[in-house]
């Protein structure tokens, strides 16, 4: 069984840890108050209690731009959970796909959300079509990969059953797979629902007309604290609402919550797909195939729709190809700076902390609710926010991307930590063995295959962020050079920087899938089955 | 034209023998008959292939060589008309369904009409009354067992193979089910199969007991049961049951030297 469907038997959430939850919340309200109040005068935090006045004053803006915003994120939410749901269904009738299916799902998902949101505002014109393609772009990979998982997680034995009673594959999905992959699929929701108004709102900041991303950066240029800190507290809202919500309509349908989903471990789908470095290369053929195929059906004005060939011509073969080579590797080792320890600290950060928590377990139950809360919003909603917080600043970017990859982690490393078979921390309880000795024997063990399902996970996030706090504030790094390439209508330019950063992206994920592998061969050897 | 799967079929198999990926020999080749109607049980150690061969006969797994025949046809005819059953070692009820929601799907799968009050009554029998509409998460390892054995018996199979169905069940309750269940298939004329690692259930629910040594299982010794049937609790207490579960036994360890040659050289 993968660690997917191991989390399937402790029940989470319910009434007591909500309320825990509610209080762990009201405790952060209530520092965030005080805090704002002591640095009164700095311009940089609002107090809740401003908030609200902004909140209760402005009702009928926020509300119209929040509505238009949630619109879109429902239609993206809609359509790329559809689209998940199809390729899924394709990966179980014709198994022989799966590897491509998740392949190119994974570097499609490994784009840089701001890039393309300047590219398909040219496809689409003005209106709402960029921000829907987003939301569906940001949700499908995280409804997939679980749904492939769960359409296959169901023990032999319930297949051997209906097999028993003559019956084929059709039974098999009506009665086993389709109830059988229902957590998993309100998980990967779960997590889709905040996405996909992440995704709308990012399409919002490459030039929509209205909606909660095109206030985010109105307020950002006039240095609107309290409208900053109300929009931010908004999209937290939705996203915790949101998040609760599925939760919710999840405990109705399963009689259960759903599970702490990650993402399957590296023997699943998504391991067999994105680990190895050839299916990379698969994905990246189909990808260029699809790539080269969309722009000549369409006939798209080969000014803004770059072909394949022209991006190779604009990086290998073009009189300037060495200049936009080494613009490109210049704003790439920008990027690298906040990047890499951003990510490392964020991972880091996150195991340690969960390993602190099981340490010291009454913090643990009033923190997990929280980080579970928390997990659910995304972050770079909240990047004006850091950017107004720490400065413009190197150290803004670092933390806003250790953020960003630090609750999942979190999440995941507690509930990996859990996973500690009882009967075998007996026998260390037998032995008289302490705290720090079960820890290093037997649960950071158990922690490992969550822990690099979510620091895999934290690639293409981390690379999200700091491409989104680069293209909004710091005109730094490869973020930046994309925000320019799109106004100066430098289409080569930003072609290549999205194929680059896509590419790399995703070779990161399957980096990270390979040294899972290899320490997993050793910890955890049956999560590779 | 396929079996004729009114009546309880002859079980066949011809040469069996089933080797896995990486050359591990489950089982090998053998020829044995159970006869139509009756109730043979297999009766081996841990691992020796016992489960293996009850998959083969079902048709879930496909022999290395050799051939299963059930009433004369390949497993799959029996499999198309839905005419037998397994109760699986593990009790794989669906965790969503009710006990009676589980049964009712035996029932659905082999397209027969669904009869509430006939399902009631097999719950009953199984001695799970008033725990028709409670999910498995909620019952002992006992109770689910019962409520597999229940959705095995509810289609009403010319063919029911029962793999270690009573290990999860307490012995008051197996000494209970031992005594009720094999009527319903007896007065039925089902052909049953039965593996298991208990002598005294063998001996107590059996026409033939087949003893098999340790992996790859072969056949030690091919016993007929001729004790009066119904069994009664006294039949535990007759003479000629205890003889039986001594030849088991012995089968059973004779198996074991067999299969650990320098123990037995020594």
């Amino acid at each position: 069984m993968t660690t997917l469907a191991a989390s399937l038997s402790p029940r989470q959430g319910g009434m007591p840890s909500s309320a825990v939850a509610l209080v762990g919340i009201l405790a952060l309200v209530g520092l965030w108050e005080l805090a704002a109040r002591a640095l009164s005068g700095a311009y940089v935090l609002a107090a809740p209690s401003e908030v609200a006045v902004y909140l209760v004053e402005n009702r009928a803006l926020m509300g119209r731009n929040l509505a238009i915003t949630l619109g879109n994120a429902a239609v993206g939410f809609a359509i790329g959970n559809l689209a998940a749901i199809l390729l899924a269904m394709v990966a179980l009738i014709w198994p022989r796909s799966e590897r491509v299916i998740t392949s190119l799902a994974l570097l499609v998902f490994c784009l840089p959300l701001v890039a393309t949101g300047p590219i398909l505002r040219v496809f689409f014109g003005p209106g709402a079509g960029p921000q829907i393609a987003l939301a569906a772009l940001a949700v499908y990979y995280t409804t997939l990969i679980p749904l492939l998982v769960g359409l296959r997680a169901a023990p032999a034995a319930w297949f051997d059953l209906v097999r028993s009673y003559g019956r084929g594959e059709a039974a098999t999905l009506v009665h086993v797979r389709t109830m059988a992959s229902l957590p998993y699929l309100f998980a990967g929701l779960q997590i889709a629902a905040p996405a996909a108004f992440l995704g709308a709102m990012v399409g919002e900041f490459t030039g929509a007309e209205a909606g909660m991303g095109v206030l985010t950066i109105r307020a950002m240029r006039a240095l609107d604290v309290e409208m900053t800190w109300a929009l931010a507290t908004i999209a937290t809202a939705v996203a915790i609402v949101a998040y609760s919500a599925i939760g919710l309509l999840a405990r109705r349908i399963l009689l259960d919550a759903p599970p702490v989903i990650l993402t399957a471990s590296a023997g699943g789908a998504a391991g067999r797909a994105g680990g190895g470095v050839s299916g990379v290369v698969v994905a990246i053929a189909i990808a260029l195939a699809v790539w080269w195929t969309g722009l000549v059906l369409f006939d798209l004005n080969a000014f803004f729709a770059k072909r394949p060939g022209d991006v190779l011509d604009a990086l290998l073969f073009a009189p300037d190809a060495d200049a936009t080579r080494a613009t490109l590797a210049a704003a790439l080792a920008e990027t690298s700076v906040f990047l890499l320890p951003g990510y490392l600290a964020g991972i880091v950060a996150g195991a340690a902390l969960a390993i602190l928590f099981t340490l010291l377990p009454t913090v643990a139950s009033v923190a997990m609710p929280a980080a579970l809360a928390l997990r659910s919003v995304p972050i770079v909603t909240t990047a004006p926010l850091v950017v107004l917080v720490l400065g413009r600043g190197a150290t803004g970017t670092i933390v806003l991307v250790a953020i960003m990859v630090f609750f999942p982690t979190l999440v995941a490393c507690l509930h990996g930590l859990r996973q500690a078979p009882g009967q075998i921390l007996d026998v260390f309880d037998s032995y008289g063995a302490g705290a720090v000795s079960r820890l290093l024997q037997v649960r950071i063990p158990a922690m490992l295959p969550a822990f690099f399902a979510a620091a895999r996970m934290g690639v293409p996030a981390s690379v999200l962020a700091v491409t989104v706090v680069e293209w909004l504030a710091t005109g730094n790094g490869i973020g930046s050079l994309m925000a320019m390439s799109a106004s100066l209508s430098d289409y080569d330019m930003l072609w290549s920087a999205v194929v680059i950063v896509s590419v790399l992206s995703a070779l990161g994920y399957a980096a990270v899938g390979h040294v899972e592998r290899r320490v997993l061969k050793i910890y955890a050897p049956e999560q590779l089955a | 034209m396929g079996p004729d799967m009114t009546a309880p079929p002859a079980v066949g198999c011809f040469g069996l023998s089933k080797t896995f990926g990486g050359g591990m020999e489950a089982v090998r080749p053998f020829d044995l008959v159970f006869d139509a109607g009756k109730t043979t049980a297999l009766v081996g150690p841990s691992g020796c292939g016992k489960s293996t061969i009850l998959r083969l006969i079902a048709g879930l797994e496909d022999p290395s060589a050799g051939r299963v025949e059930i009433a004369g046809a390949p497993p799959s005819e029996t499999l198309k008309s839905a005419g037998l059953s397994i109760a699986f070692q593990d009790p794989s009820l669906l965790p969503w369904r009710t006990v009676r929601g589980n049964i009712e799907l035996a029932l659905r799968l082999a397209r027969q009409p669904v009869d509430r009050s006939a399902v009631d009554q097999l719950v009953a029998l199984v001695g799970l009354d008033g725990f028709a509409d409670t999910r498995p998460a909620e019952l002992s390892g006992g109770m689910r067992q019962r409520a597999a054995i229940a959705r095995a018996l509810a289609t009403g199979p010319q063919l029911l193979l029962l793999d270690e169905p009573f290990g999860a069940v307490d012995e008051l309750t197996r000494h209970q089910l031992t005594q009720d269940l094999p009527r319903i298939w007896e007065a039925r004329g089902t052909t049953a199969l039965l593996v298991t690692h208990s002598v005294s259930e063998a001996v107590m629910l059996s026409d033939r007991i087949v003893v098999l040594s340790p992996r790859p299982a072969e056949v030690v010794d091919d016993i007929s049961v001729h004790l009066p049937r119904p069994r009664e609790p006294g039949v535990a207490r007759l003479p000629d049951f205890a003889a039986l579960a001594d030849r088991v036994s012995e089968a059973l360890a004779r198996g074991m030297a067999a299969g650990r040659p320098s123990l037995a050289a020594q």
